[in-house]
């Protein structure tokens, strides 16, 4: 028994070996094979380029092997073919935003950087480069959204992101189901919309799909149109929810909402689940940002005809006009060596030729105004261009950010029906002060 | 045997330099930082503000922290009673004299062997389910109304549910180990005088357990307290309030989770004393309780 | 072992019912799951929707397989996790194998101190160690693999010390008794004579760390800050997470049987091994 253990342990040792071996070689050729072409070209047109030997730095939110990752790589050799400067790409993926302040902080070395435009705006503006005058030079704002430029100098008091895939909020509808359920006109009011969700319902299909994770997003729409963010952001840090009308009210047209049986089955679900049924043609709305007509179109492997239009606006509402605008940005570090070569690439990515193939592959909104939007995220770039203050992902409601887990809990009991009243709900709210 | 000094320097230096790096300068340090105003963990010394037990009066003030408080505190006494009777009575199973005891261990004990992120996997993905899971399926079966499973209201359930089953294996083993430690002739002396099984587990198998039962409760008390990783996969984007515990919102607040722009490592560094001393505390309490009263037999 | 020849006795297998029933569904449950989850690693996203599984109607699809080893990097998380595993288990013997035997030989100033730190370590909670290993990593600019292989040895000292303790307290002076009057220098007797002598103890122990630094996630978690040097288990996390983005919930299961494998059939290989160990040695309260 001990010569059989004694065995297929130094065959598992001897396999971490193999492994590690045929994985270290397979790696150090690779680099070979890519340095190899591009040194010789470099070498052949030495002298003409603009930044040769320049090395920059990328920190990407993405994955190698997501469509953004591979846009984000051929970019990157496009760069270095043009200009002579080769830029390193190093894959973090999602989870950057927890190695950034602490990197921006040791100084580590990296000249660009992405993540989302807020984050980098309110949290690393100490370690970001300043890029009004290169913005200016190019004439950024004639081919980018004014709208997210004029947040970000809001925030920051000047431009430090560029943004490269901007994202817009509203209703996200499946159009065949709409023309199924004889819906011509698209709902601009809480009674029109209530009146398309019964057609809706009577053709058969379920009005509204909802995942728990937006909860409190889609709850935010109402609550915005009715009291605008500013009142919000009041109610959320100091309390008085039950003392404002107009919480109660928001709170009482979802709950009717809810009991006229408008929720897809299993709405609040658990991500993707609820989404996923818009590409089932269970479900025909959904209200949240434009990247849910790609993940919805992936997830079921279905063509979803797409359309958006804005959250109805609530009778005697405040901000009946406030849209969700973000983006996923690009930024600079403040210590960067090469700021403008690291400037002209992040331009690169951003315009042109490779933003509409990110634009293409990943099915985005392009940053570059002047390219087309892939079909279905069809007229998001016209609300996008037309914004003009846009609303934040459920920041004043966040604004709070201790309590924000227990709110967002509220939100989901709300679209759960564990409310009878909306007066239950303001309570409830305010009973976690 | 001669002492050979250098040798026993040499043979031990690696070790106490290991121990040294990590984990008496980190302790020192962790609990040092929880009396300081430290936003980052990288941030120089020189920017440390002492600033007394604000820190601990902050945590103890956050509705955040409490209510992970409450769901460990649930983990620790719900998803215990659970796995240790449950491992009580498959060790009791086992030993009964059952054929294939030998397969029948080593497939209880087989969850803990495995990568827990794969077995998280396994039941998110599949057993909870809302579509096309085991358990709605079962549901379905029998005429029931699916269930969902990772809603608010079930998802703590689901998760704590999911925990007992990748850890009662290893409790299982220890007991098996206590009850084979028992002498037979014990047994087959109470059997003479007439005791059933139940009289005999309560009055033989239990009191001179007290040890193992000791070990088991001090495990689980700290693998309760230092729940994580079935946490953040029942929540793997977003922390969310039914499944937050303690090392999550320290994790949360040291690390920057999402929505999170005030990070605070000094207040990180109270999460992680405070969990220290409760753990402590639970041990000197078994110590107390469960004296080993050392029988002999 | 004569049990086994034993006639039935169907009077005491009756009586053993109860129990019987009660194993045997857990262990159907832990199969159903396992079996289902390698059924859906075959199929597409849609037959798994749709409830169709294990009817396998589209065939067998082996290329989520090769998906998520190559276009979702399984194999390069792969190939990290055994780098972690096998060189920190090396390493962590390097180091605690000398001193145990130090240990367990004489008793010196600080001997007590020592092996009453080392005890205490192993249950030091991971949160109380790893803000400051934070800090002294970005400090030091110390990254990648070699601090992630360096913390998994470190991680592991306290428990391999305590473990090899107990085995080489149970030999005889002889040996080195023996060794000196030949001549042998000190250490060479315990890499040559004491070492091999606690192999058995030193393969229990090796499995176990290989198997805990396969599994560990926490610091992992914490210290990889990209994908070229993740390893399974915060990999597999990470294709959990996108999968909700992509829809590839075949590709997912494959990741995931990829990653259950390599544990799973080094358990059925050594489960008695595992399994004596682990309620011998360190681990007894």
């Amino acid at each position: 028994m001990k010569k059989i253990i004694a065995m297929l342990l130094v065959f598992v040792m001897v396999m971490g070996l193999v492994a590690c071996g045929a994985s270290e070689p397979a790696a150090t050729t690779e680099a070979a094979a890519d340095t190899k072409p591009a040194a010789s070209t470099e070498a052949a047109a030495e002298g003409d380029k603009k930044y040769e030997g320049v090395t920059l730095t990328m920190w990407s939110m993405w994955n190698s092997t997501e469509p953004q990752g591979q846009v984000i790589a051929q970019a990157a050799e496009a760069f270095e073919a043009e200009t002579g400067a080769h830029v390193d790409i190093v894959w973090k993926g999602r989870d950057i935003n927890q190695v950034l302040s602490a990197s921006l902080e040791a100084g580590e070395k990296f000249d660009i950087f992405e993540d989302d435009y807020k984050r980098i705006a309110l949290q690393y503006a100490d370690y970001t480069y300043d890029l009004t005058e290169m913005a200016e030079a190019v004439d950024y704002n004639s081919f980018s959204y004014p709208c997210l430029n004029d947040t970000v100098i809001d925030w920051v008091g000047y431009l430090n992101s560029i943004a490269e895939q901007p994202q817009v909020g509203g209703i996200f509808y499946d159009k065949a189901a709409f023309e199924a359920a004889g819906i011509t006109e698209l709902p601009t009011t809480w009674d029109e919309f209530m009146a398309a969700c019964e057609a809706l319902k009577t053709a058969g299909i379920a009005p509204l799909a909802l995942d728990a994770t937006y909860a409190d997003f889609t709850f935010y729409h109402h609550l915005v149109h009715q009291l605008g963010e500013d009142r919000i952001e009041e109610l959320a840090l100091n309390g008085g929810w039950d003392q404002e009308p107009g919480v109660a009210a928001a709170a009482q047209d979802i709950i009717d909402f809810v009991n006229a049986g408008y929720l897809v089955d299993g709405a609040p679900d658990e991500f993707p689940s609820s989404q996923n049924k818009i590409g089932y043609g269970l479900a025909a709305m959904i209200v949240c940002a434009n990247y849910v007509t790609a993940e919805v179109n992936n997830n079921t492997q279905t063509e979803v005809d797409w359309g958006m239009m804005s959250y109805p606006a609530v009778d005697g509402g405040a901000a009946n006009s406030a849209t969700y605008a973000g983006a996923n940005s690009l930024a600079i570090t403040k210590y960067s060596e090469n700021p403008q070569a690291a400037f002209d690439f992040i331009m690169m990515l951003t315009t042109g030729e490779f933003d509409q193939m990110m634009a293409d592959t990943a099915k985005q909104i392009p940053a570059d105004s002047r390219n087309t939007a892939p079909a279905l995220q069809d007229g998001t770039v016209e609300v996008l261009l037309n914004s003009e203050s846009p609303m934040s992902w459920c920041a004043s409601l966040h604004a709070n950010s201790d309590l924000k887990d227990s709110i967002k809990t509220l939100c989901i009991n709300l679209y759960d029906g564990k409310f009878a009243t909306g007066e239950e709900f303001a309570g409830a709210m305010q009973a976690l002060y | 045997m001669k002492k050979n000094k250098s040798l026993i320097f040499w043979f031990m230096l690696p070790t106490v330099l290991s121990l040294l790096i990590m984990y008496v300068y980190p302790v020192i340090r962790t609990v040092a930082m929880s009396f300081f105003k430290v936003e980052s963990l990288t941030a120089s010394l020189s920017k440390w503000e002492f600033n007394g037990i604000d820190n601990y009066i902050k945590i103890f003030g956050s509705n955040s922290f409490r209510v992970s408080m409450q769901n460990m505190l649930l983990i620790w006494i719900v998803g215990g009673l659970l796995t240790l009777a449950l491992a009580m009575l498959f060790a009791v199973i086992l030993t009964s004299g059952i054929r294939g005891k030998k397969f029948f261990r080593a497939a209880i004990y087989m969850p803990n062997i495995i990568s827990a992120v794969a077995l998280a996997t396994m039941w998110v993905q599949y057993i909870f389910n809302f579509d096309y899971g085991l358990l709605n399926n079962v549901v379905d079966l029998l005429g029931g109304e699916k269930v969902k499973w990772l809603g608010t209201d079930m998802k703590f359930w689901a998760m704590t549910i999911s925990y007992v089953f990748g850890s009662v294996g290893y409790y299982m083993l220890i007991y098996i180990s206590g009850i084979e430690g028992i002498p037979a002739d014990l047994y087959e002396a109470a059997t003479l005088d007439g005791a059933s099984k139940a009289t005999q587990f309560t009055k033989v198998t239990l009191p001179l357990m007290k040890g193992i039962l000791k070990t088991s409760i001090t495990f689980w008390s700290i693998n309760a307290a230092t729940f994580f990783l079935w946490s953040k996969m029942f929540a793997p984007i977003e922390t969310e309030e039914s499944t937050i515990v303690p090392v999550i919102y320290l994790y949360d607040i040291v690390f920057g989770g999402k929505g999170i722009t005030q990070r605070d490592a000094g207040a990180g560094a109270a999460v992680g004393v405070v969990l220290t001393l409760i753990i402590i505390v639970i041990y000197g309490v078994m110590n107390l309780m469960l004296k080993d009263t050392d029988l002999e037999y | 072992m004569a049990k086994y020849h034993e006639r039935i006795n169907w009077k005491k297998e009756a009586r053993l019912l109860p129990g019987y029933i009660i194993v045997i569904l857990w262990c159907v449950f832990t199969a159903v799951m396992v079996f289902w989850v390698f059924g859906a690693s075959l199929s597409t996203s849609r037959e798994i929707f749709s409830g169709k599984v294990l009817e396998f109607a589209t065939g067998f699809h082996w290329e989520n397989y090769i998906a998520a080893w190559k276009t979702q990097n399984v194999s390069v998380f792969f190939a990290n996790s055994l780098l972690y595993a096998t060189v920190s288990c090396a390493g962590v013997l390097l180091i605690s194998a000398p001193s145990a035997y130090v240990l367990s030989r004489w008793n010196f100033t600080c001997s007590r101190t020592i092996r009453l730190g080392l005890l205490i370590s192993m249950s030091v909670p991971a949160i109380m160690i790893i803000m400051p290993l934070y800090t002294l990593a970005v400090q030091w600019h110390l990254k990648g693999r070699i601090l992630l292989i360096a913390l998994y040895i470190l991680m592991r000292v306290p428990y391999t010390t305590m473990y090899l303790l107990d085995f080489f307290s149970t030999l005889s002076r002889s040996y080195e008794e023996a060794a000196y009057l030949d001549g042998c220098p000190p250490a060479q007797t315990f890499w040559r004579i004491m070492l091999p002598l606690v192999q058995p103890a030193v393969v229990t122990v090796t499995i176990f760390n290989f198997l805990s630094v396969w599994n560990e996630f926490f610091m992992a978690l914490i210290f990889t800050s990209d994908e070229t040097m993740t390893p399974v288990g915060v990999g597999l996390l990470q294709i959990v997470n996108s999968m909700k983005y992509t829809g590839n919930y075949g590709g997912m299961f494959a990741a995931v049987m990829i990653v259950f494998l390599p544990t799973f059939l080094l358990y059925i290989f050594l489960s008695e091994k595992i399994i004596s160990g682990v309620t011998g040695g360190g681990v007894k309260g």
